[in-house]
C-alpha cells in the first residue's frame, strides 16, 4: 500500500510539476518583459529573462501621474472591491439560505427563472443600466460599481449548490428544538457556509477588480477610477502595442493586490475548508 | 414583525440615499472629452494646461475616456453628462450630423475669425462641412504612411526609389530573388487602409451616386495589385507581426501610422525615414488618412459664454499645437506647420508641398465606416489569396448594403 | 407566527430580488425589447416586430444571417473544445494536490490561478510574442513553420490555450475547497477495501463534490458561450472568419464604427440566450438526475 502511495505521489509530482512549469513560463515571460526595452523585445526573441533589466517602462508608468494616478486608482479599487466584497457575502450568503432551506411556494422555479434571466448576454444592455444608474444619482459614484454587481447569480448558483450538499439533519433538529430561521442561519449554516463564502469573495474581489468596460462608463472622473479602467487610458488608442513593455508593466502592477489576497484567502480554503462538511455528517 | 421587514430593505435603501453624491457640472468649466489614450492624451493634457495657464474666463477640463463613443451614447440616451466638447474621429461625422447630435460651429466661426478654412489644411476642415454648415475644427490629419529602413534600403540598391516620391508596386517586385533569408520588403500593417488608398491612385472611389462601391473592378484591382507583392514572397509573412518585423530590422518598409514613429524611435539602431505609402501607379500616391477633430455634441445647457469660451480654447489650439506634432501627428492648423519648429518632425515631409498635402486622403462617404470595415475584416484574407476574389467582394458589398439598410441612417 | 412565516423568505431573498430587478431584469427586458426594433444607440427605437428574428433565422441572403450562423458555429466549437478541458484540468489538479504527501500545495496552486488575474490584452500579447515565429518558442524551440494565428487548426489552439491557461484557476479553487470537505473516514474506508487510487476517485471523490461539479459544468459552459476577447485578440477572427465568434459579431454590430445596428445585435444575442439557455438547462437536468 506505501508503495503504491509513493508511485501515486510520483504521478502527482510529475503532473503538478509540468502543469506549474507550463503554466508560470509565460508569466515569467510577461513578467520580464516589463523589464525589457522595445529594442530587446523585437530583437532577442524569445528569452525567459532579460538581456539588460531596465526600469525605464515603470519609469513610465508612474511618471505620468498627471494622467495617471495609479496610487489613487489602486487605493479606488482596493476601496470598491472591498465593500463590494462584503455585501456581496452578505446578500448571497442570505440568499442562499433563502433558496436552499426556506420553504415557500415557487422557491426553486422563481431561482431557475432568475438564473435562466441572468443567462441572456448583456450587450445593449449597458445604456438602461446607466440609466439606471443615472436615476439613482451613482454616476460618478463608488456606488456604480458596488452595487450592481450584487444582483448577480452565480454566486448565489454556487452557495445554493452547496448547501445542497449538506444534509437537512442538524438544522432539522435545531428547528425541532425551537430555533427560528434567523438562529438556524446564524448559528449553523452561516458557519457551514464558511468555505463557499470565502471563494465567493475571492472571485467577486477579484471580478470586482477586473471589470473595466463598466467603470469606463460610469466614471468621467479620472481621480476617482479604479485602477482596471485607469490603465486602460495608458495604453494606445491605436491598439496598437508601440510600447510592449509598458503594457506588460501596467498589466503586472495590476495584479498585485488580487495576488495578495489570493494569498491571504488559500489558506482559508486550504487548511480549515470544508466545502462538503455536512457530508462529514 | 414590520420592523424586522423594514429593516433588510432599509439597509438597501440606505445604500441607494446614502450617496447621491451629483458632482455637480461647474459652470465655468469647459468639459472636454476626447479618446485620446495613452501618451496622446498626456501630449493633450499638455495643450489643455497651456490654456488655463493663460486665466481664460472658462477654463477647460480635459477628460479621456477609454471608450468615448460608447460612453457618448450613454450621456446621449441620458441627456444628461453631455460634455461642451469633444475630439470625433473623421468617419463619425456624417452620422452624427444625420443623427443631429452635432451642434454647427456658425458661432464660434464668427467670433474668432482666424478659424476659418484657409488657415487649416483643406481635408481636414472639409471633413467638418456637411451641406456648407461647419461642424467641426479639426486638430490634426493622423494618416497611413510608409517608414522605410535607411540601412536595408542602402543595402540592397533600393534608395533610388524614394526619388520621385513615390515607390511603385513595380520597383518594390523588381527586389524579387535579391533579398537574403528572412528579409522583406513591406510588412502588411494596415494593410486595409493601403487598399483604401490604391483605390485613389487607380481613379477610383468607394461610392457611386451616395451608393456604397465595393464590388468594383477598382477594387478588385486594387487587392490584386497589392496581392502580386505577397505572392512575390516579398511581404512579411500571414499572421507575423510585420510592425514588429519592421522594428527589428528585417523589412525594408513598413506601411503603419503618422503615430508610429515615437514607437520606431525608441528602438536602437533602426536607422529609418517616412515616405508615402507604396502605389500601384507611378502617376498618383495616396496616403489614406483620418483626422481628430473639435466637436460640440448637441446640448441645451451650453450657454453662449461658455461656446465663445470654447472659441477661444480652438483659436489657441490653432496658434499653439505644436505640441501635438510631438504625438507623431499632421497638425492641422497652417499657422503651426509652416513654423520652422514643426520642420524638425519626421511628419512635416507630408505638407511640404501642396501635392504632399493632396496626397492625404480622408474618407468623407457617410458610409465610409461599414466599408473600411468589410475591407479590414477580408484584406489579409484577399491578399494572401486565401480566399476566392469574387465571392469574397460581392460578399463584402452584400454586408456593407445590409448594414446600410439596417443602420439609421439608412432606415429613414 | 404563521404570519412571520410567510414573511420570512422576503427577509433572506427580498433584497437580492430588488437589486435583481433593478440590476439585471430591467436592462435585460429592454434588451429583449431592443431586438424588436431598429436603434443606433442614440436616438430612440423604432419597432420593427420580428423582423430581425426573420432576417437573422431564415433570410439566407442577408449578412446577419451569415454571421449568425457562422458565428454560432464557431462558438459552439470553441465550447466543445474548450470547457471539457476547463473541467478535466482543475479537477485533475485538484486531485493531485490533494495527494497527502504532495508538498508547497500553496504555491502551485497561486501558480496555476495567477494567469486568470492578468489582462486579456497583456495575456493575448504574450502568448502572441511566444507563438510569434520569428521571435517566440512555437518555432525556436518546436520548430514549427505555420504562423499559428492564421492557419488551421493552430489558430483554435492558441485560443484554447490561452482561454485555458487563463481559465482553469477558478474551477480548481472549487474543486480544491469541495474535495478538501470530503470526509476523509471515506478515503480511510476505501483503503480497507483495498481500493486504488483511480477507484476512490470514482466511487468517492466525484459523487461528493457532484453539486459543485454541477455549478462549474452549467457557469463554464455559459461564460464560453459569451467568449470574444481572445479569438479578438488573437487572431482577429481569422483565417476566413474561422475563428469569429458569434460575440465578436454582435459586438461589431452594436459597438462598430459605422452607426450601431444595436436592434439587430441584441436579436442575436437573445438567440445566443436561448441557446445558453437550452445547454445549460439540459446539462443541469442531467447531471442532477445522475447525481440524485
Amino acid at each position: 500500500m506505501s508503495k503504491n502511495m509513493t508511485i501515486s505521489k510520483y504521478i502527482s509530482y510529475l503532473f503538478l510539476i509540468s502543469i506549474c512549469a507550463a503554466w508560470a513560463i509565460p508569466v515569467i515571460f510577461g513578467l520580464t518583459t516589463s523589464f525589457r526595452s522595445q529594442t530587446e523585445v523585437i530583437n532577442s526573441g524569445f528569452r525567459l529573462l532579460p538581456l539588460e533589466w531596465i526600469m525605464d517602462n515603470y519609469r513610465a508608468i508612474l511618471d505620468n501621474t498627471s494622467t495617471a494616478p495609479i496610487v489613487r486608482w489602486l487605493g479606488n479599487s482596493l476601496y470598491i472591491a472591498i465593500l463590494h466584497t462584503f455585501f456581496v457575502v452578505v446578500v448571497i450568503s442570505l440568499t442562499g439560505y433563502g433558496y436552499s432551506r426556506m420553504k415557500f411556494r415557487g422557491r426553486d422555479t422563481m431561482f431557475f427563472v432568475l438564473l435562466g434571466i441572468s443567462f441572456f448576454p448583456p450587450v445593449v444592455n449597458l445604456i438602461p443600466s446607466y440609466k439606471i444608474i443615472d436615476a439613482l444619482g451613482w454616476v460618478n459614484t463608488s456606488w456604480a460599481m458596488i452595487v450592481p454587481g450584487l444582483a448577480g447569480m452565480g454566486n448565489i448558483f454556487l452557495v445554493r449548490q452547496f448547501m445542497l450538499g449538506i444534509p437537512h439533519e442538524l438544522d432539522e433538529s435545531a428547528r425541532v428544538d425551537g430555533a427560528g430561521d434567523f438562529r438556524i442561519y446564524f448559528s449553523i449554516i452561516l458557519p457551514l457556509m464558511k468555505p463557499v463564502l470565502i471563494v465567493c469573495a475571492l472571485f467577486s474581489f477579484v471580478g470586482s477588480w477586473n471589470d473595466f468596460l463598466w467603470p469606463v462608463i460610469v466614471y468621467t472622473d479620472v481621480d476617482k477610477m479604479p485602477i482596471t479602467a485607469g490603465l486602460l487610458l495608458l495604453q494606445d488608442i491605436y491598439g496598437n502595442y508601440r510600447m510592449i513593455g509598458q503594457l506588460m508593466g501596467s498589466a503586472m502592477l495590476a495584479i498585485i493586490p488580487t495576488l495578495l489576497l489570493f494569498f491571504f484567502a488559500q489558506k482559508y480554503f486550504i487548511q480549515s475548508i470544508n466545502l462538503n462538511s455536512g457530508i462529514k455528517g | 414583525m414590520k420592523k424586522k421587514l423594514a429593516l433588510p430593505l432599509a439597509l438597501v435603501f440606505l445604500a441607494v440615499a446614502v450617496l447621491s453624491g451629483c458632482s455637480g457640472e461647474d459652470k465655468n468649466t469647459i468639459t472636454f472629452w476626447t479618446p485620446l489614450t495613452g501618451e496622446d492624451g498626456a501630449y493633450m493634457n499638455q495643450l489643455v494646461e497651456n490654456y488655463n495657464a493663460t486665466n481664460p474666463e472658462f477654463k477647460v477640463k480635459h477628460i479621456v475616456t477609454a471608450d468615448m463613443y460608447t460612453k457618448l451614447s450613454t450621456v446621449l440616451n441620458t441627456g444628461k453628462g453631455v460634455p461642451d466638447l469633444a475630439i470625433i474621429h473623421a468617419d463619425r461625422v456624417p452620422g452624427y450630423v444625420e443623427q443631429g447630435l452635432l451642434e454647427e460651429m456658425t458661432t464660434i466661426l464668427a467670433a474668432q475669425p482666424e478659424i476659418k478654412e484657409e488657415n487649416y489644411l483643406p481635408q481636414a476642415w472639409a471633413t467638418g462641412t456637411v451641406d456648407g454648415t461647419q461642424y467641426t475644427v479639426p486638430l490634426d490629419i493622423h494618416s497611413n504612411v510608409m517608414y522605410y529602413n535607411k540601412d536595408l534600403l542602402a543595402k540592397y540598391g533600393a534608395e533610388s526609389f524614394l526619388d520621385d516620391n513615390v515607390v511603385t508596386i513595380d520597383e518594390m517586385l523588381s527586389l524579387k530573388g535579391k533579398l537574403e533569408t528572412g528579409h522583406y520588403v513591406v510588412n502588411d500593417a494596415l494593410i486595409g487602409w493601403v487598399i483604401l488608398a490604391q483605390i485613389q491612385n487607380l481613379g477610383g472611389d468607394i461610392q457611386e451616386n451616395g451608393k456604397p462601391a465595393v464590388n468594383t473592378p477598382v477594387m478588385k484591382q486594387a487587392f490584386e495589385e497589392i496581392k502580386k507583392v505577397a505572392d512575390a514572397g516579398l511581404m512579411t509573412p500571414f499572421g507575423e507581426d510585420g510592425f514588429l518585423q519592421f522594428q527589428s530590422g528585417n523589412v525594408l518598409f513598413s506601411t503603419d501610422g503618422t503615430w508610429s514613429s515615437t514607437a520606431h524611435a525608441s528602438v536602437e539602431g533602426l536607422n529609418f525615414g517616412v515616405t508615402n505609402v507604396y502605389s500601384a501607379t507611378p502617376e498618383k500616391y495616396t496616403n489614406r488618412a483620418s483626422s481628430h477633430l473639435f466637436a460640440m455634441l448637441t446640448n441645451k445647457d451650453r450657454s453662449d459664454e461658455k461656446e465663445a469660451g470654447i472659441g477661444n480654447f480652438l483659436e489657441f489650439i490653432r496658434q499653439n499645437s505644436l505640441e501635438w506634432a510631438k504625438a507623431g501627428q499632421i497638425v492641422a492648423s497652417k499657422e503651426v506647420i509652416e513654423s520652422p519648429e514643426y520642420k524638425e518632425y519626421m511628419q512635416s515631409f507630408f505638407t511640404s508641398n501642396e501635392e504632399q498635402i493632396k496626397s492625404l486622403y480622408i474618407y468623407t462617404y457617410e458610409h465610409y465606416p461599414y466599408i473600411q470595415e468589410a475591407i479590414d475584416q477580408n484584406a489579409a484574407d484577399l491578399v494572401r489569396g486565401n480566399v476566392d476574389m469574387d465571392e469574397t467582394l460581392a460578399k463584402m458589398q452584400k454586408q456593407v448594403e445590409d448594414k446600410i439598410a439596417q443602420g439609421s441612417s439608412g432606415a429613414q | 407566527m404563521a404570519m412571520k412565516r410567510k414573511l420570512m423568505p422576503a427577509f433572506f431573498v427580498g433584497p437580492h430580488l430588488i437589486l435583481f430587478i433593478v440590476f439585471v431584469l430591467i436592462p435585460t427586458v429592454y434588451g429583449i425589447y431592443a431586438s424588436f426594433t431598429q436603434w443606433n444607440l442614440n436616438s430612440d427605437p423604432v419597432w420593427t416586430g420580428l423582423d430581425n428574428y426573420r432576417t437573422i433565422l431564415f433570410d439566407s441572403e442577408s449578412t446577419f444571417y451569415r454571421q449568425f450562423w457562422n458565428g454560432l458555429k464557431n462558438t459552439l466549437l470553441f465550447v466543445a473544445l474548450s470547457v471539457p478541458l476547463l473541467i478535466i484540468i482543475p479537477l485533475m489538479v485538484a486531485v493531485a494536490l490533494e495527494h497527502k504527501k504532495v508538498k508547497m500545495k500553496g504555491t502551485i496552486q497561486a501558480i496555476i490561478y495567477v494567469p486568470g488575474l492578468i489582462s486579456i490584452s497583456a495575456a493575448a500579447l504574450i502568448w502572441s510574442l511566444i507563438f510569434n515565429k520569428q521571435l517566440g518558442v512555437s518555432s525556436n524551440v518546436f520548430g514549427s513553420d505555420a504562423v499559428w494565428s492564421t492557419t488551421q487548426p493552430y489558430a483554435w489552439m492558441i485560443i484554447i490555450i490561452l482561454t485555458i491557461w487563463g481559465g482553469v484557476g477558478g474551477n480548481m479553487i472549487i474543486y480544491r475547497a469541495s474535495i478538501n470537505g470530503v470526509s476523509k473516514d471515506l478515503y480511510e474506508a476505501g483503503d480497507i477495501d483495498g481500493a486504488g487510487p483511480i477507484r476512490k476517485f470514482f466511487s468517492i471523490t466525484l459523487p461528493s463534490i457532484r453539486f459543485p461539479l454541477i455549478y462549474t459544468f452549467v457557469m463554464t459552459t455559459a461564460g464560453a458561450f459569451n467568449v470574444f476577447g481572445q479569438p479578438l485578440m488573437l487572431t482577429d477572427g481569422g483565417p476566413r472568419e474561422s475563428t469569429t465568434v458569434l460575440m465578436m459579431y454582435i459586438r461589431q454590430l452594436a459597438f462598430g464604427h459605422g452607426d450601431s445596428i444595436a436592434g439587430m445585435a441584441s436579436a442575436m444575442a437573445v438567440l445566443l440566450g436561448v441557446v445558453i439557455l437550452v445547454i445549460s438547462a439540459l446539462q443541469y437536468y442531467v447531471m442532477n438526475r445522475n447525481a440524485n
